[in-house]
């Protein structure tokens, strides 16, 4: 298990950098463009705005398998050790049940509306389902994360 | 029915943080919660996971992993190092030398970086041993470097600044750069006075003076560091880009420094890359959950109902303005800065609007105050890298931090009582 983790921790890490490099691509095309050119380039605002959608989504599924999210363990460490490992399990089945139900169900279900109502972005004319897509992926990746964490 | 939902949403998020869930997913559980009182329970999961991708879909927001990115690649760029050079060689001579050095350093690398963690860790990774080694205690050390490096967020380019824009309904965010000039050099001079009274009671040792040429080669040395500002501000407030280019241009402009200083190689490109998109994600995360709390809440009408309930309490500006500063105060305790500006502007902004405050003046005071969160226990993010890097705990640096707080308050008083110290800059560029 510990080397799927591994394998798909390295293909994130590969989408992050390439998404994050193609945001900063894209913006500076668009200042190069609208400075030097007579025809600022359109497309660039949009695919900048749906690679951080990418970024923001995907990431939070990989900086869910670090364990990295902000939170505060002060008050959880103030109990003894059965009933933390009780609030453990909660906290655990809480971020679970949320990718599944929100992430997973709700993202699907959005997906499917806007392939039903044929939304296109205006000017990549891409289909929104696509951007939103992401959603239901990250919530399958920090299930599988949750999943397969070591029990500490 | 509205109280049952204010109490869900309350409830639900204090439990869930309490217990230790992350605060990005106890924002989106509790607002999840909420919804389902009054929507089906599908429309309720789809609007969430809908509102967080919405969330972050604006241009306005690409400044934030951009300033993030440029902020790495100065911290690997050997940047940091020349600016404690140069606020070496000005201010050495004066009492609790270092200490002062480490605000002014703290307060520069924190304009540039626009992050306090970055500030806080390269600056007093470098400038902690140091004091040490001259006979400084290290909490106080701490400190010093753990409040100071918030003041960074104030002064531009800043990401929250960006954050509370967005937030505010379009607050012009030149506006608000300039705004933050004045209120943060402020925090800066008082955080330094109260250092070097410490410092001067305690006997600490005084550096030598720098000659000219000191100063002058320092100067020179920070100079391409310090160019990165006038480029970045400049070009904003005259107008001829954006903050989301201004701040894809830093990237650049920082990427190029790195190579000429030779510190940034193809090699650690890709590791500096990955390091900034897991800063982002984390914020970009916080955000996206922020924004589907903040939408829930004006479906469900919340902020209205505060802010009716707020103005009914008193219509005394003084008051009203005391009122706000506390609640802000206790919500940093507890809550990140991003979220806070994200789900408490909605709420308090149309009632400093209806007694005269100027948005661009209460973005500052919300700002310079969170700040003050940031370095409390027990979430205090700058502080734990704070003592991190000083090696240190938080019961053995509440002491001295106890009067750099007195400063930081009485800054916020300032700022929050006397509206010039904000708008005046502004103002002067006609805004």
């Amino acid at each position: 298990m510990k080397k799927i983790r591994v394998k798909v921790n390295k293909i994130i890490e590969g989408f992050l950098v390439l998404i994050l490099g193609g945001m900063v691509i894209n913006v500076i095309w668009q200042v190069f463009t609208r400075f030097f050119t007579s025809n600022p380039s359109a497309f660039t605002n949009e695919l900048a705005r749906y690679l951080m959608i990418w970024l923001g989504v995907l990431g939070a599924a990989y900086i869910s398998g670090k364990n990295e999210h902000v939170k505060i363990n002060f008050f959880a460490q103030k109990f003894n050790e059965s009933i933390q490992k009780f609030i453990n399990r909660f906290v655990l089945f809480s971020i679970i049940s949320f990718a599944l139900f929100v992430m997973f169900i709700g993202g699907i279900h959005l997906v499917f509306i806007t392939t039903k109502l044929e939304q296109y972005s205006p000017s990549l004319q891409i289909p929104i389902a696509l951007v939103y897509s992401i959603i239901p992926i990250s919530g399958l990746l920090i299930i599988f994360y949750k999943v397969t964490q070591k029990k500490s | 029915m509205e109280a049952l939902t204010v109490f869900i949403l309350v409830i639900s998020f204090f439990l869930l943080i309490g217990i230790g869930t992350p605060v990005a997913w106890s924002i989106a559980i509790s607002s999840l919660l909420t919804l389902l009182i009054n929507l089906s329970s599908l429309a309720a999961l789809t609007t969430i996971a809908q509102r967080m991708a919405t969330g972050l879909d604006s241009f306005t927001l690409l400044a934030i992993p951009f300033f993030i990115l440029s902020g790495q690649l100065m911290t690997h760029g050997g940047i940091a190092e020349r600016l404690i050079r140069f606020a070496k060689s000005l201010i050495g001579t004066l009492p609790g030398g270092l200490a002062l050095i480490n605000i002014i350093s703290a307060t520069m690398m924190g304009a540039i970086a626009g992050s306090a963690m970055a500030s806080a860790s390269a600056i007093g990774g470098i400038l902690g041993p140091e004091m040490e080694k001259e006979g400084y205690d290290k909490e106080y050390g701490a400190a010093v470097n753990i409040t100071s490096s918030t003041i960074g967020l104030v002064i531009p380019p800043s990401n929250i600044l960006i954050v509370y824009s967005l937030a505010s309904g379009g607050v012009s965010i030149a506006a608000l750069f300039l705004a933050g000039y004045l209120p943060g050099m402020l925090t800066c001079f008082f955080l330094m006075l109260v250092a070097s009274i410490w410092a001067k009671r305690k006997g600490y040792p005084i550096s030598q003076r720098s000659s000219i040429k000191e100063i002058f080669s320092s100067l020179i040395s920070a100079l391409p560091s310090l160019f990165l500002l006038f480029i970045v501000i400049g070009g904003i407030v005259a107008g001829f880009f954006t903050a989301t280019e201004a701040s894809a241009i830093a990237v650049l402009y920082t990427l190029i420094l790195g190579v000429i200083y030779k510190q940034i190689k193809f090699k650690n490109l890709s590791k500096i890359f990955l390091e900034s998109s897991k800063t982002s994600a984390i914020v970009l995360l916080l955000i996206a959950c922020s924004m589907s709390m903040s939408w829930v809440m004006s479906y469900e009408n919340i902020p209205q109902n505060l802010s009716d309930f707020l103005v009914g309490i008193s219509d005394n500006k003084i008051i009203i303005l005391l009122m706000i500063n506390l609640i802000l105060l206790f919500v940093g305790i507890f809550m990140d800065m991003t979220p806070a500006v994200l789900i408490f502007t909605p709420i308090f902004l149309p009632v400093v609007k209806s007694i005269g405050i100027d948005p661009i003046q209460f973005g500052i005071i919300m700002v310079v105050n969170l700040c003050i969160g940031l370095c409390t226990p027990p979430v205090g993010s700058v502080l734990f890298v704070g003592i991190g890097v000083a090696k240190t705990s938080i019961e053995k640096v509440i002491k001295p931090l106890l009067p750099l707080f007195i400063a930081m308050i009485l800054a916020l008083g300032l700022i929050t009582y006397f509206p010039q110290i904000t708008l005046w800059l502004p103002e002067k560029f006609g805004f």
